[in-house]
């Protein structure tokens, strides 16, 4: 359950450390986002010396989430952050890694590129 | 002295009634024949067969333990356990029919072979259709032992948005036609264009794109599938 203002930890190699959410893409006025949603964010914090800087703005894909996500076949499975994948327009990840385990409800999506860059698919 | 015992009682039995007698010997001597078969003492005929069978059975095993020493004591237990466990299992057919039920998910080795052999067949003549499209460094990956999601990837290099269009028209048209197979994934060409089809993954780069994400490299323990086109000459430059 992202909603503006959350904050949430990157998952990728893009440089960017800290997210804020300002927008969920989607509905006009829509309230929370959840895993696999993209959502327009402000980077609060940045690794030095990397393309990304600090209050730039950026979209991202939602990959973790604190609320549970649950499946058909009943598992659910919840994460211990609130975690993000930087993308641009077209959809392509800035970073070229992925960190950490990430759900496989995002290759239904549309994002089997970051299901590609990532170690482990649940 | 089973027999005798039949033959008694179907007299006592025929000198009171006229039909009767018929039935119950018939009966009787069937209840002698089993108990006869597994030497029970000839003391309860209306004893049930399975009933008097335990009893012999338990006989038996107390001779072959009393008499066997060391291994030949271990073998015939052995063998009485699985004469066991065939009655067992004779009663659970019997119970529940022939079926065997198993678990959905899990596959027979030979058709997880078959399924390989098809995604295997279908990765080829994507790749095929790549070259004639002029894609340059393409490489077949077998990633099924890596990654859960997927076998094999394709990687390719086109020099344009063009060309990264031709060739992903060109592979979707060709899965459609030939193997009814529909592509997931991008359908404007990106620079980074990756066609999804379940089993078989197509990632189409431009060649900076290629060498900055560098996917070879991650999945480097992947088994390359050497292609047969490759061995041809390449055309004049």
């Amino acid at each position: 359950m992202i909603q503006p203002q959350t904050y949430l930890n990157v998952a990728d190699n893009s440089g960017a450390r800290k997210l804020m959410c300002i927008r969920i893409i989607g509905a006009s006025n829509r309230r929370y986002a959840h895993i696999g949603d993209v959502i327009v964010a402000v980077i609060k914090e940045a690794i030095p010396n990397t393309p990304l800087e600090r209050s730039e703005v950026i979209r991202a894909v939602i990959v973790r989430t604190c609320k549970e996500l649950k499946r058909n076949n009943g598992t659910i499975i919840r994460y211990d952050d609130n975690a993000a994948v930087v993308i641009d327009q077209e959809g392509n990840p800035k970073g070229t890694r992925v960190f950490g385990a990430i759900p496989r409800e995002l290759r239904q999506l549309n994002f089997t590129k970051i299901v590609s860059l990532a170690p482990e698919v649940l | 002295m089973a027999s005798s015992t039949v033959l008694n009682v179907a007299g006592a039995l025929l000198s009171g009634d006229f039909r009767l007698p018929s039935l119950s010997s018939q009966r009787l001597r069937k209840s002698s024949s089993s108990t006869s078969m597994f030497r029970l003492s000839n003391g309860d005929l209306s004893a049930p067969y399975t009933c008097s069978w335990r009893l012999s059975r338990d006989k038996a095993l107390t001779n072959s333990k009393s008499f066997a020493v060391g291994r030949e004591a271990e073998d015939g237990f052995l063998s009485n356990v699985s004469e066991d466990s065939d009655e067992m299992f004779d009663d659970l057919f019997n119970k529940y029919g022939k079926v065997v039920y198993k678990s959905d998910d899990l596959k027979s080795p030979t058709a997880e072979v078959d399924d390989d052999a098809e995604s295997l067949a279908f990765a080829v003549e994507m790749a095929k259709v790549a070259s004639e499209v002029k894609a340059g460094d393409i490489k077949v990956l077998f990633v099924k032992p890596l990654v859960y999601w997927t076998r094999f990837f394709i990687i390719a290099t086109a020099f344009s948005r063009p060309q990264i269009d031709a060739i992903g028209s060109r592979m979707r048209d060709m899965a459609e036609k030939k193997y009814g197979k529909v592509a997931n994934g991008d359908v404007k060409p990106n620079a980074w264009t990756l066609l999804d089809f379940g089993d078989v993954v197509i990632h189409l780069f431009l060649p900076p794109q290629r060498t900055f994400y560098n996917l070879e490299d991650f999945y480097g323990n992947a088994m390359s599938v050497p292609l047969p086109f490759e061995d041809e000459a390449p055309p004049r430059s």
